[in-house]
């Protein structure tokens, strides 16, 4: 017991200390997962719509496959990843492996699927009558589209939070795509592995620490979004 | 060419049901019309052809002497309020700020305090309402106020008393006969009050529509 006080204790000072070590790679989390929800939004928003507003064939497919992708383990998208950006794999002269963007691709493809998933649920279940109602008030299709993603808004925004939270949390593709080298592409995931297993407990705490305070924060965004979206 | 519609050979139907069959039919032009008849009989998908929101199965549509092709453009010049509006989710104020915006003009605030006045909603109590905020009433008239706001060349109004008071009814036959005269406007509306119809139309059409 007094092993994990002490743990915690030290924990604290590491984060009070503004410890370099630590930050960088609370730092680099922080980089890599907005990077990679941008792109998850940038990506996933205008698919998320396609699948939701209109119906084409292949739809059902579509969908089925989406949201099998829903429940894809990461470390097999690290490795999907991996073996697409080695030297001998076709996107190897990219030079990208153990890049932060490496790990951004790996965390896009994670988050795409559940951002186009929720936002084309939300699209769905918008009132049948919007559609209609913005093509006789005069809107052309990119401000139908603008339109109709702003009426979903409280949807996406909890897709957006449930994929921020995969994202942050994940291990498996930081590690295999990023190699959690040190100053560099060590994130708070692989770091708290790293670092445990060097039996250097206190930096996993602390890190683990900043992570469920993400986490919380999520959570309660999400909580909150969602009873606007059923108020709604 | 004093018409502002000219149907010719239309056929429309729901998954086979046929629902209207018109051989030709000529719509005045600049005037306020009115369609009256029973449930079911039509009056509403009339008025999505007129929309061009519908299309119908053979037959074509003339507007303002021309063949009705590109829609897109069309849907700016006229405008259709369904039986059952929906408004979108945004304040009362936004709501009929966008007809303007989507059309990019200018002088948005004062037309949309214009367009409040015209369905007797006070800009000061209701501008800064939400959507879900509204009595049935006050929500029918904020859907109308988003369709005379940017005073399309024809108006078509799907039962727009149907929710409101006798005060409201009136004001509302005032307000639109007044738009109509100074904006040479074409309003067609469907209403089952036949007094208010006849009192607001120059001609009403029954429905079903007995065309050979
Ligand atoms: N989306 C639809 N799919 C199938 N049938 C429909 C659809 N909408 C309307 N109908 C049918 O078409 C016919 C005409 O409907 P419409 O809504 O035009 O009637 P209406 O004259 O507006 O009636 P009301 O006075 O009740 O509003 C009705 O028999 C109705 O059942
Ligand atoms: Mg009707």
């Amino acid at each position: 017991m007094d092993y994990l006080l002490e743990g915690l204790k030290k924990a604290f000072y590491l984060l009070y200390s503004l410890d370099a070590e630590t930050y960088s790679a609370i730092w680099t989390s922080f980089k890599v997962s907005t990077g990679s929800i941008l792109a998850s939004l940038l990506l996933g928003l205008p698919l998320g719509f396609g699948l939701g507003y209109y119906s084409f064939p292949g739809q059902r497919v579509c969908k089925v496959l989406v949201e099998t992708l829903l429940s894809f383990p990461t470390v097999v998208i690290g490795l999907l990843v991996y073996a697409f950006l080695s030297r001998q794999g076709p996107l190897g002269e990219w030079g990208l492996l153990f890049s932060t963007s490496a790990i951004i691709i790996g965390q896009t493809l994670l988050g795409l699927p559940i951002v186009i998933a929720f936002t084309a649920t939300g699209i769905e279940n918008l009132d049948k009558r919007l559609k209609s109602t913005l093509l006789t008030l005069g809107a052309n299709p990119r401000q139908v589209l603008l339109t109709t993603l702003w009426e979903a808004r409280f949807s996406l925004l909890t897709a957006a939070a449930m994929a921020y939270g995969r994202i942050i949390s994940e291990v498996g593709i930081s590690m295999l795509v990023g190699g959690n080298i040190k100053w560099y592409t060590r994130t708070i995931t692989t770091a708290i592995a790293l670092e445990t297993n060097k039996g250097k407990f206190e930096m996993g705490i602390a890190l683990g620490l900043v992570l469920l305070v993400i986490a919380l924060l999520v959570n309660l965004v999400l909580a909150f979004f969602r009873r606007r979206a059923h108020e709604l | 060419m004093n018409y502002s519609y000219y149907l010719k050979n239309i056929l429309f139907a729901y998954n086979k049901k046929k629902v209207l069959q018109i051989r030709e039919l000529f719509l005045p032009k600049e005037t306020s019309l009115g369609i009256f008849g029973p449930n079911g009989s039509g009056k509403s998908t009339f008025l999505k052809l007129l929309a061009f929101l519908l299309f119908p199965e053979q037959g074509e549509i003339f507007f303002f002497g021309e063949r009705a092709r590109d829609v897109c453009s069309l849907r700016k010049e006229v405008t259709l309020l369904e039986q059952t509006p929906y408004l979108l989710k945004r304040s009362v104020f936004e709501n009929i700020a966008y007809p303007l915006q989507v059309r990019k003009e200018k002088n948005i605030e004062a037309r949309v305090l214009e367009a409040m006045e015209l369905v007797a909603l006070e800009p000061k109590k209701f501008g800064q309402r939400k959507w879900f905020e509204l009595s049935g009433g006050e929500a029918q008239r904020v859907a109308l106020a988003s369709r005379i706001v940017c005073k399309p060349r024809v108006l078509l109004l799907d039962e727009p008393t149907s929710n409101l008071d006798g005060e409201n009814t009136f004001l509302i036959r005032r307000a639109l006969t007044s738009l109509q005269e100074k904006e040479k406007m074409t309003i067609v509306v469907v209403s089952h009050d036949w007094d208010w119809l006849s009192a607001f139309s120059s001609q009403i059409y029954k429905f079903p529509l007995e065309i050979k």
